[in-house]
């Protein structure tokens, strides 16, 4: 629910009991305030029969005006005085009439009369009904007041809240541009879009710490890396080591190359989760296809792999032109290392899909585990395990979903390119 | 062949040095910005390797001051940093390669080699050993004058272990070399390559120059 709407729903609910309330209160006391001007009205009335009747010592007409009736009533008792309203049929129009009564006594000569002076409250009720109808009236003209103002101003008062809301939705740490939010003049959105700012930059400046300590780190490990590396390469041409020595060297200078692809393959995988590859083009992925083929074409032929194509399209795929490259060779070399002798490699490239199908063994792992980090094949110890992982995050990236099928001793990797890269 | 290097690790500048010695190259070494900038601006260098972060200021602006200085000497950025954007800051600079650490030794005199051929000879120079001979430029390889037909990747292969002849390459250095980072692990099947290359040449009347280094690698020797 809209923070308005709720406003609005209360706002609008108490206008209306307070109203009511004073619609009803009003009601109350005009009515109250009304009777007692016609009482007084009656009272004159009594004065001027009892006036008549000590003068003339003898009752006045009977007296059935419009607005007020004067009638004599021989009693055997003398009644009390009293007000009453009371509903009158009236015969002329056939229909009710609310009367303000007076009933008196009157002793002429000791007979007791009872005599009732009647006047119409119908103006009373008419003027009430004016005053109900015009408060009721006042009531809608203010709602819709109220709704006239939420619409249009209240809107208004809002925008620069919806204006930070939009440039909030709009930021991305990687375009590095800090958020720009207008003056407002109103405290608490002031106080709101300095918050925000104050955040932004600091999430910038987080986020660029924590890239340059990404990037650092893999500077600091890199460099010893290489000192080791040069140090053992050197000592590889030092020609009296005896087999055993030569094992050795052999077993370090490998783990130190597993280290640092390691290394850099992690790095990658960081790199692409904080999508620092952002840089776009179309990109022909047949032509990476053919160009890492011929690179492996060697190594193809020396395992006697049969190798098939089918690039019946040339998609153009919007992506970056880097992670392509990564994504076809690391498909690929997965497909070569984990084939077998006399195997078969098969990639089929069409318009939507690209698809690499190698035979080879049994895979060791569950299919699901197949992309998870440093998760391999028993077979291929030397293997880091990150290359799937790779494949899987470029996917990721660009939204293009990659299956895994294994069926007749042939592993299938498909990945179906989403429409808006296409 | 003068070669400066750029670097401030000094073993690893000391493991270059004494690596390149035996191939004919003469080393000078700065460790940091201020040296390199005074020896860049008073020798000529046939070849620059340059690391990117140094003590005092940056690789890519030595780079700079180089080429505004209309200097042209073969620049090899040896970066650390194997990230994108200085790979393309520094190619963009008019550096001749871009090569990240941990490398190679092997890899980088080859690199070294193929940057000072096309700087000097405009890349049509020939590379002899014995009565081997490589046309970088035509990309052929002849023994007695005569064509020896080999697969790109023999010939990429011979010229790897002529560039860095008499020494031990090791198994990975040569993957790394013929089909990048992607293809390490299991190494055997280098061993085909090598066999195939050792036939053809011995084929063509050479001896058999390619001695396994028993568990390290290969050496090309006579």
């Amino acid at each position: 629910m809209k923070l308005l709407a709720k406003y609005n729903r209360a706002n609008i609910l108490a206008t209306t009991i307070v109203f009511m309330i004073a619609g009803v209160c009003y009601y109350f006391i005009v009515h109250l305030v009304l009777i007692k001007q016609l009482d007084k009205d009656l009272l004159v009335e009594e004065q001027e029969i009892r006036d008549f009747i000590k003068v003339h010592n003898n009752l006045p007409d009977a007296a059935d005006y419009k607005d007020q009736q004067v009638s004599f009533q021989k009693m055997a008792v003398v009644i009390n005085r009293k007000f009453e309203s009371v509903d009158i049929l009236k015969e002329k129009d056939d229909e009710y009439r609310t009367m303000r009564r007076l009933i008196f006594p009157v002793n002429i000569a000791g007979v007791n009369y009872k005599v009732s002076v009647s006047k119409s409250q119908q103006e009373i009720e008419d003027l009430i009904q004016l005053i109900v109808s015009i408060t009721l009236a006042m009531v809608i003209l203010l709602l819709l007041v109220l709704f006239i103002i939420n619409r249009f101003v209240l809107n208004k008062l809002w925008l620069p809240f919806n204006n930070t809301l939009t440039q909030l939705r709009q930021f991305n740490l990687l375009s590095k541009k800090k958020l720009e939010l207008t003056y407002t003049g109103i405290n608490e959105f002031m106080e709101l879009n300095k918050a925000v700012t104050e955040m932004s930059s600091q999430v910038l400046k987080d986020y660029e710490s924590l890239k340059s300590f990404t990037e650092n780190a893999s500077h600091e490990i890199q460099t010893p890396l290489a000192v080791i590396n040069s140090k053992l390469e050197l000592l590889m041409q030092s020609e009296n080591f005896t087999e055993q020595q030569m094992n050795g060297v052999e077993t370090i200078h490998d783990e130190i190359r597993r280290l640092s692809r390691l290394n850099q393959s992690l790095l990658l995988l960081t790199k692409i989760d904080n999508h620092q590859f952002r840089e776009t083009e179309e990109v022909d992925l047949s032509k990476i296809i053919v160009k890492q083929l011929n690179n492996y074409e060697e190594l193809i032929a020396a395992r006697q792999i049969t190798l098939t194509e089918h690039i019946s399209k040339t998609p153009q795929i919007l992506m970056n032109e880097i992670l392509a490259g990564v994504l076809v060779t690391n498909l690929i070399t997965n497909a070569i290392k984990h084939n077998i002798d006399h195997g078969t490699l098969e990639i089929v490239l069409q318009e939507n899909r690209l698809s690499v199908s190698n035979t080879g063994n049994v895979l060791s792992c569950k299919p699901e585990e197949l992309f998870e980090r440093f998760k391999k094949d028993t077979h291929q110890t030397e293997s880091l395990g990150l290359g799937l992982s790779i494949v899987k995050k470029i996917c990721e990236q660009y939204d293009f979903v990659i299956s895994y099928t294994f069926m007749d001793g042939v592993h299938t990797l498909s990945i179906r390119f989403s429409s808006n890269n296409v | 062949m003068k070669v400066l290097i750029i670097e401030d690790e000094k073993s690893l500048s000391e493991s270059i040095t004494t690596y390149l010695k035996g191939q004919d190259f003469i080393c000078e070494i700065a460790s940091d910005f201020k040296t390199a900038i005074e020896k860049t601006e008073l020798y000529d260098y046939d070849c620059i390797l340059l690391d990117i972060t140094l003590p005092g200021g940056s690789g890519l602006s030595i780079l700079k001051e180089l080429r505004a200085n209309n200097k042209m000497d073969g620049v090899l950025i040896i970066s650390a940093k194997n990230s994108i954007d200085d790979k393309v800051a520094g190619l963009t600079l008019g550096a001749d390669d871009y090569l990240p650490k941990p490398f190679h030794l092997s890899e980088l005199n080859a690199r070294i080699g193929a940057i000072i051929r096309r700087k000097q000879f405009g890349g049509s120079s020939i590379i002899r050993f014995n009565y081997i001979s490589i046309d970088t430029q035509a990309k052929v390889a002849a023994i007695h004058n005569a064509e020896l037909l080999l697969t790109r990747k023999e010939y990429e292969l011979l010229l790897f272990f002529i560039s860095n002849k008499r020494k031990v390459i090791s198994k990975s250095a040569i993957a790394e070399h013929l089909w990048g980072d992607e293809m390490s692990g299991n190494l055997d099947f280098i061993y085909t390559h090598i066999k195939n290359l050792r036939k053809k040449l011995m084929e063509a009347g050479e001896a058999d120059y390619i001695k396994t280094v028993y568990g390290m690698g290969y050496k090309f020797t006579d």
